[in-house]
């Protein structure tokens, strides 16, 4: 009874749950109504149990200290965040859009680069970014397909509107929370799900599965693909094994690929064996140590003339890095309108950038109202909340600025939506983003209905990223 | 299959095995010692399958629950169960996707029960036996799993290489707690209450009592324990099963690892399946079992050059 008791509703923060006028909104009576039936020992009951299914089943990542690992839980909200059929059709729409101008600029950008010669991207900000990649210039990717899966975050501003906080085209992780915080709901309020018409998210694996084999050079019935992991020190292994495992291909480590004549084979008990499709959860610059970061163990020597020979495929393509830059970001919008000459579908968040000095004073005053991103820094590092920053850290990032603009961005503190969140005992509004995944392949753009909802469990917080003490939950898109 | 996950594969069985094995013997120790407490010392049982020196040893050898802290729970010692359990979980981590879900899961639980600081607390004042009963189901659930979930393919034969090759040095090591100091004085070791607990502490007692009628006899342990094929902690079922399993690797690839490797479990098979007691006391029972020792060691590093290469 008294769960949603002094639930606080912030007229200038957008919650999931309750209208402005402190009503629950429709999608969510159901669940409302649900979780007032339970006691709050019951409630502290499930999700213990939630938590004793993540720390058995193994998902977890290990927190290495004094030469000893600890498994940690990334931490699960029992609360679903429901995401109502109309909603999800714009996100769905804005997303296949946005995609879509993606993979054409990057084509363009490494091929005869029309938008920089027209000025609608200027030329100088691809070349400063760190993650365009000469090595990609005229290198024919199969199916002009760059960005195969793509993470792009969602936040919702004190209306309800969507934004676009930032395009995820590389490595973009957390999928395998989408289909295990599923999972876990459905053991901890089972029925909960059909009552509620929510649509399935477990055939992600399925669909990547069939892109990924879609791709093979080879035209050959069971083309080999693979999940190359940077191994199990890295904090995304679970995510690794997850999908492996649930796509039934191979998990490899760099060490157990050898390129040989310009084609890429696994080591087997059986001798080598060819590898037609890598989906690669190692970043570009640990790739190949032959062309980019010659320190790294965790790539293969050799791998990128393989791939631009046409000998393998590569998932993401290499050199994406240069469309989610943060200052390229910028020109999304205008790309939508460039290559598809249609208006965008989701919005972004106002942008300013910092090499330009008129947009840079205007940050500097008000640098109190604002939200200082590096731009080729992800996960929630190299962020100063102008809000809450402490004098010394302000100044510090002003230096930083002054001396070298084009590594800034700012924008204005977007407050994100809240949603209630189990804590202690009660629910509490806590702030949420959104990271549906879309995949791209030759057959076209599929999004599953659902997503990643990350939320910032510290009250008051606007940061969601996992290092940085946030969690999840369970993403419902209702079917109608 | 990937070279590395065959040896990892290997490897989590091979840890377990060990594990198994050790909290077996930990038991047959704590039983003599409430038997014979003048007598009993857990030296024999330290310098085979701890790293301490003489001293360390000393300081301990008569304390049983300090010896159980260090061979299970001690952090600091590299075979204590504890880190036993967390190098098979490490392998099992690595290769998640070419075992059965169940199969990890058991062995993440099992981990994740070595870690609770409850297990320590048990250790120090509760019954042992039970204590150390828990930790063996916790291995037999692992077995099981295994066995009624496992693909039948080239992945749970190295897992059974791994195991039953363990078991032969295990087996042969629980030997050498008796006979590491005496120069095959068999007929001098007729401690049956030693014997007794030995068997059952590889579920052997009941098959003894049912087959030699004759009471306690060093040299009928020592048989049953090496030589029959039936038994299935004996160092040559093990053996047999060591042939069986690998049999299983035979392909058109690899033919010189294999034929190199067939080789020489057949020459380890039938120096056992060819030998009895009289024979291995004319050697002495102490350099048999380092024989047999080496022996698997060489087995494992040519699987290592075979089959598990890959840097």
């Amino acid at each position: 009874m008294e769960l949603f008791k002094n639930y606080p509703v912030d007229s200038r923060v957008w919650d999931e749950m309750y209208s402005q006028d402190s009503k629950v909104r429709e999608q969510y009576q159901h669940v409302y109504d649900f979780l007032l039936q339970i006691s709050s020992d019951e409630l502290s009951k499930k999700e213990e149990l939630a938590r004793r299914l993540f720390m058995s089943q193994g998902i977890t990542f290990t927190v290495y200290s004094s030469g000893e690992g600890i498994e940690k839980i990334f931490p699960f909200d029992i609360i679903p965040r429901i995401i109502t059929a109309a909603e999800w059709s714009l996100v769905e729409r804005g997303i296949k859009q946005r995609l879509n101008a993606l993979n054409l600029f990057l084509k363009d950008v490494y091929h005869e680069q029309f938008i920089l010669k027209d000025g609608v991207v200027p030329a100088e900000l691809v070349y400063s970014c760190p993650h365009f990649l000469r090595e990609m210039q005229g290198v024919n990717v199969p199916h002009d397909i760059y960005v195969h899966i793509a993470g792009i975050d969602l936040i919702r501003d004190h209306d309800g509107t969507f934004y676009v906080l930032e395009d995820n085209l590389r490595t973009p992780s957390g999928v395998s929370y989408m289909i295990e915080n599923r999972e876990i709901t459905k053991r901890i309020f089972p029925d909960l799900i059909p009552q509620n018409f929510v649509r399935p998210v477990t055939q992600y694996p399925t669909i990547l599965h069939r892109n990924l084999q879609e791709l093979s050079p080879r035209k050959t019935s069971s083309p080999n693909v693979v999940l190359l992991t940077p191994g199990i020190y890295n904090s995304a292994y679970f995510e690794h094994t997850t999908l492996a495992r649930l796509m039934g291909i191979e998990l490899v480590e760099g060490r157990d690929l050898v390129v040989e004549n310009h084609k890429v084979f696994m080591k087997t008990t059986a001798g080598l064996q060819q590898v037609d499709v890598i989906y690669r959860r190692v970043d570009d610059d640990f790739l190949d140590p032959l062309v980019f970061n010659p320190e790294s163990t965790l790539g293969v020597s050799g791998l990128l003339s393989a791939y631009r020979k046409g000998n393998v495929a590569i998932v993401n393509s290499i050199g994406n890095g240069v469309a989610d830059d943060k200052a390229i970001y910028v020109y999304v919008p205008d790309m939508i309108r460039y290559y598809l000459n249609e208006e965008p579908i989701l919005k972004n968040v106002p942008t300013y950038r910092l090499e330009k000095p008129e947009e840079r004073e205007e940050v500097l005053k008000n640098i109190h109202k604002m939200v200082v991103k590096k731009t080729n820094e992800s996960g929630g590092y190299g962020m100063l909340m102008g809000n809450s920053a402490s004098e010394e850290e302000i100044t510090a990032y002003k230096k930083e600025i002054i001396k070298d603009p084009r590594q800034f961005i700012a924008q204005p503190i977007i407050s994100l939506s809240s949603s209630p969140c189990y804590i202690n005992g009660k629910a509490q509004p806590r702030r949420i983003d959104l990271r549906p995944f879309a995949l791209c392949g030759p057959s076209g753009i599929e999004i599953v209905a659902g997503g990643l909802t990350r939320v910032a469990l510290r009250e008051g917080s606007l940061v969601v990223n996992s290092s940085q003490g946030g969690g999840s939950k369970d993403t419902w898109v209702l079917a109608k | 299959m990937l070279s590395r996950v065959a040896d990892s594969l290997y490897w989590m069985s091979r840890y377990l095995e060990r594990t198994d094995n050790i909290l077996r013997i930990l038991i047959m120790n704590h039983q003599s010692s409430q038997d014979n407490p003048e007598e009993f010392s857990w030296k024999p049982m330290l310098k085979i399958f701890s790293e301490l020196d003489d001293d360390k040893i000393a300081a301990i050898e008569k304390n049983g629950r300090q010896v159980l802290h260090y061979m299970v729970v001690d952090k600091e010692n590299p075979s204590s169960v504890f880190n036993m359990v967390s190098r098979s979980r490490e392998n099992a981590r690595a290769v998640q996707d070419n075992i059965t879900k169940e199969l990890w899961q058991s062995l993440n639980e099992f981990y994740h029960y070595v870690r609770d600081p409850q297990l320590e607390a048990s250790l120090r004042t509760e019954d042992p036996v039970t204590v150390l009963d828990t930790l063996i189901r916790h291995c037999m659930v692992f077995y099981g799993v295994s066995d009624s979930t496992m693909f039948r393919g080239e992945g749970l034969c190295f897992m059974n290489l791994g195991k039953y090759l363990e078991r032969v040095v295990q087996t042969a090591s629980i030997l050498e707690v008796k006979f590491k100091d005496k120069e095959s004085e068999l007929e001098m070791t007729n401690d049956t209450t030693f014997w007794k607990y030995l068997l059952m502490s590889i579920s052997g007692y009941a098959l003894y009592l049912k087959r030699y009628r004759s009471g306690f006899e060093a040299r009928n342990v020592v048989d049953q324990v090496l030589f029959n094929v039936d038994f299935p902690h004996s160092v040559l079922y093990s053996l047999n099963q060591v042939h069986r399993q690998f049999g299983r690797l035979r392909s058109e690839h690899n033919t010189e690892g294999y034929a190199r490797i067939d080789n020489l479990i057949g020459k380890i098979r039938s120096k056992i399946q060819y030998a009895d007691v009289a024979s291995v006391l004319r050697v002495g029972m102490h350099n048999y079992l380092t024989e047999i020792n080496d022996d698997v060691n060489a087995i494992g590093s040519a699987l290592n050059q075979y089959y598990f290469a890959y840097s």
